[in-house]
């Protein structure tokens, strides 16, 4: 059993998060960068697939080196080794290009894969697209929000659970296949020492003279998606008033305000 | 897997001690809870330069600068008037500066790591491991043990490791003040500048007694980034529950004074965070500072210096984590009889001399009415003098006009001038 789990070096808190005005974009400098959250969902359901059916979790990333602490601390979690795609013909990639290296590097490193595991969507860019794209570029199928499974000879039972409706799904899929993991419904085991301590020996990094792969499909030239522009979502400003007194009158007072605000 | 030396954190006193080692030839682990060297640290704002001039001089070459300090302000604040003293250098002095700790702590990381020191980060190291002799022989994170000839404990305040050995007892809220504190950015730096009357890069310290604390033991302090000011409230903790403020929003209180208020308009909070702080400093020192296999440095061996307006604690770390690599180089074991060369060092140097010289100022320190009268008469008599009606004071009876409207006595406030004097 070989699985991949697909994980970004991403902005560690929705509260790191700061858009550069000029440009539009997203700022990581001087923040540094973590395994996506949600991704670490993933690494732990994979973790607990290896740990039922053995085999081995190879975690997979497209990242400049500022993304091998992110890969370390996955490494401290229990995964075997990791494969950093890393190359500045890479950079600027939207969700589509940054699928396509990640599917090619999986055909190349880790051709008799069997499942590839991915978070359900990053905390800095929430597309949730990767899994999808994956999917679509390797030619398997693709389930997602599951938060469990088991594996039958080829067939994986897939569960998972879609908010809305309030449905409970059952998958049956033939391997290999891709999934991406309901956030929260894991709860990702803790770095460990003895892993941590040489996780970078277990680290690969590819870049495309390996990969060989066509400049025009990769990085900001492969990238088909325009951001035409980002605004930052502004705030009503506070009122600042501060209501003093007994509970009971405070809540009355606040009550009073609210209504003369025209909120109740 | 074996290393000579393990360090545990990641902070100015772990990693003082791993670059020197390291320097030296040996082989060297520092284990960090945080997610990265610094990310759980916190402190006011300032780190003082003579010290680090004799036992880190490498800062002066790269480490992070944001200000040189050349202007010190104090203040006395009440709710409604305040009565500031300000020293000032003209001259480009290099004295102490202020910096974001972490800035400067991964700076020490690097140079550390080029050394030779490997730091492993996302690490909470849970106890330390002894043998059947009661020496220390290494570390226990989680399931997994690291054996050392040596470790360096500089976990920082919050010594859980030295408790859990029987070395310390669990900290009194005596001994420790807790610390919150705003990062509030400006659009520019010119405009940080212009708000608190600085020269271009010139850096402000700022005490500030009476209002922030609401009158109990401790004060506010506001230093200056780049483009930035650290503005915060230290509290004794044996205070808290007279507090009527939650402690969390004192900062926030303070920034919203009327005095500071105009002083921060228009900045935009982009950090804020919480931390103790070991102000009764050598007097919740562990029994001793080495043990078989075990040196203690930085702020779990209580080596802070605190005064109330100056407070010291980067470079007595940075100095403790020098001296105790310079002990394991020396040491011919790993024995506490080899290790005592440690303490020896420790009292050669500025460390123990000087916590020794301010061991009463914490006492005095957490004087109960020694803020408030101080703060209260201060900024009373003061407007008195000033404030110009059908009388024109001297200052003598100034004082005693804010001495009859505050029932301050005098008497008692000169006693305690004449012990802040002699023990600050």
């Amino acid at each position: 059993m070989k699985i991949v789990a697909l994980t970004k070096a991403a902005v560690p808190l929705s509260s790191a998060i700061r858009i550069d005005p000029k440009t539009g974009t997203l700022v990581r400098e001087g923040v540094p960068l973590t395994s996506n959250a949600w991704d670490r969902d993933a690494v732990e359901f994979a973790l607990k697939l290896k740990d039922k059916y053995g085999g081995e979790v190879i975690a997979l990333s497209m990242a400049p080196p500022s993304g091998i602490p992110a890969l370390e601390s996955l490494i401290g979690m229990g995964v075997d080794r990791a494969i950093l795609a890393s190359d500045r013909v890479f950079a600027g990639a939207d969700t589509w290009a940054t699928a396509h290296v990640l599917a090619k590097t999986i055909e190349k490193y880790v051709p008799d894969y069997d499942l590839v595991v991915a978070g359900e969507e990053t905390i800095d860019s929430t597309t949730a697209h990767i899994g999808a794209q994956t999917a679509s570029w390797l030619g398997v199928p693709y389930v997602y929000y599951v938060y469990d499974a088991e594996i039958k000879g080829r067939t994986l039972i897939a569960r998972r659970f879609l908010e809305d409706e309030g449905v409970d799904e059952v998958f049956e899929v033939e391997m290999p296949a891709v999934i991406s993991v309901l956030k929260g419904s894991q709860v990702p085991r803790e770095v460990r020492l003895s892993r941590k301590l040489n996780a970078r020996e277990y680290i690969q990094i590819v870049s495309n003279k390996e990969l060989g792969l066509e400049p025009d499909c990769v990085g900001l030239r492969g990238s088909p998606t325009v951001v035409a522009g980002m605004a930052p979502a502004t705030y009503p400003p506070r009122k600042k008033v501060v209501i003093q007194g007994e509970p009971a009158e405070v809540v009355k007072k606040l009550v009073e305000i609210l209504k003369q605000e025209g909120v109740l | 897997m074996k290393f000579d030396v393990v360090i545990v954190g990641a902070g100015p006193a772990g990693l003082a001690a791993a670059y020197k080692l390291a320097s030296a030839g040996f082989k060297v682990v520092v284990l960090e809870r945080g997610r990265e060297p610094g990310a759980k640290e916190l402190y006011g704002g300032r780190i003082y330069a003579y010290w680090l001039d004799k036992y880190l001089p490498e800062f002066r070459k790269d480490a992070p600068v944001d200000r040189w300090v050349r202007r010190e302000r104090v203040s006395f604040l009440t709710e409604d008037k305040a009565l500031t003293i300000e020293t000032a250098v003209v001259e480009k002095e290099k004295t102490s500066f202020v910096v974001p700790l972490v800035s400067f702590v991964s700076w020490m990381a690097k140079l550390a790591q080029n050394a030779g020191a490997k730091i492993v980060t996302e690490t909470p190291v849970d106890i330390l491991v002894k043998d059947e002799k009661g020496r220390i022989t290494g570390v226990q994170s989680g399931p997994d043990v690291l054996q050392a000839d040596y470790v360096v404990d500089a976990e920082g305040v919050n010594r859980l490791l030295l408790e859990r050995a029987g070395i310390v007892k669990k900290l009194e809220p005596e001994l420790v003040a807790v610390g919150v504190k705003e990062v509030l950015k400006f659009e520019n730096k010119k405009t940080l500048e212009e708000r608190l009357g600085l020269g271009e890069d010139e850096g402000l310290a700022w005490a500030i007694a009476g209002y922030p604390t609401e009158y109990l033991p401790g004060g506010g302090f506001i230093y200056t980034y780049k483009d930035a000011l650290a503005l915060g409230v230290v509290v004794y903790m044996r205070n808290w529950e007279k507090l009527k403020t939650p402690v969390y929003d004192l900062a926030e209180k303070l920034r919203l004074h009327p005095y500071m208020a105009p002083l921060v308009k228009g900045a935009s909070l982009q950090e804020y965070g919480g931390h103790m702080t070991p102000v009764a400093g050598i007097n919740m020192a562990p029994p001793r500072f080495y043990y078989d296999g075990l040196l203690i440095a930085g702020d779990a061996a209580g080596f802070l210096l605190h005064t109330g307006v100056l407070i010291r604690g980067v470079d007595f770390a940075v100095a403790s984590g020098v001296l105790a690599a310079e002990a394991i180089k020396e040491a011919r074991s790993p024995s506490a009889e080899d290790l005592a060369v440690y303490e020896k060092k420790l009292r050669s140097s500025f460390i123990l001399p000087q916590l020794e010289k301010f061991r009463k100022a914490d006492r005095l320190l957490s004087d109960e009415s020694l803020f408030r009268d101080l703060a209260l008469l201060s900024t009373e008599a003061a407007y008195s003098y000033f404030n110009i009606d059908e009388n024109h004071r001297t200052l003598f009876e100034a004082v005693r006009e804010a001495s009859k409207k505050t029932s301050i006595s005098l008497v008692k406030l000169m006693i305690n001038m004449i012990k802040m004097v002699r023990n600050l």
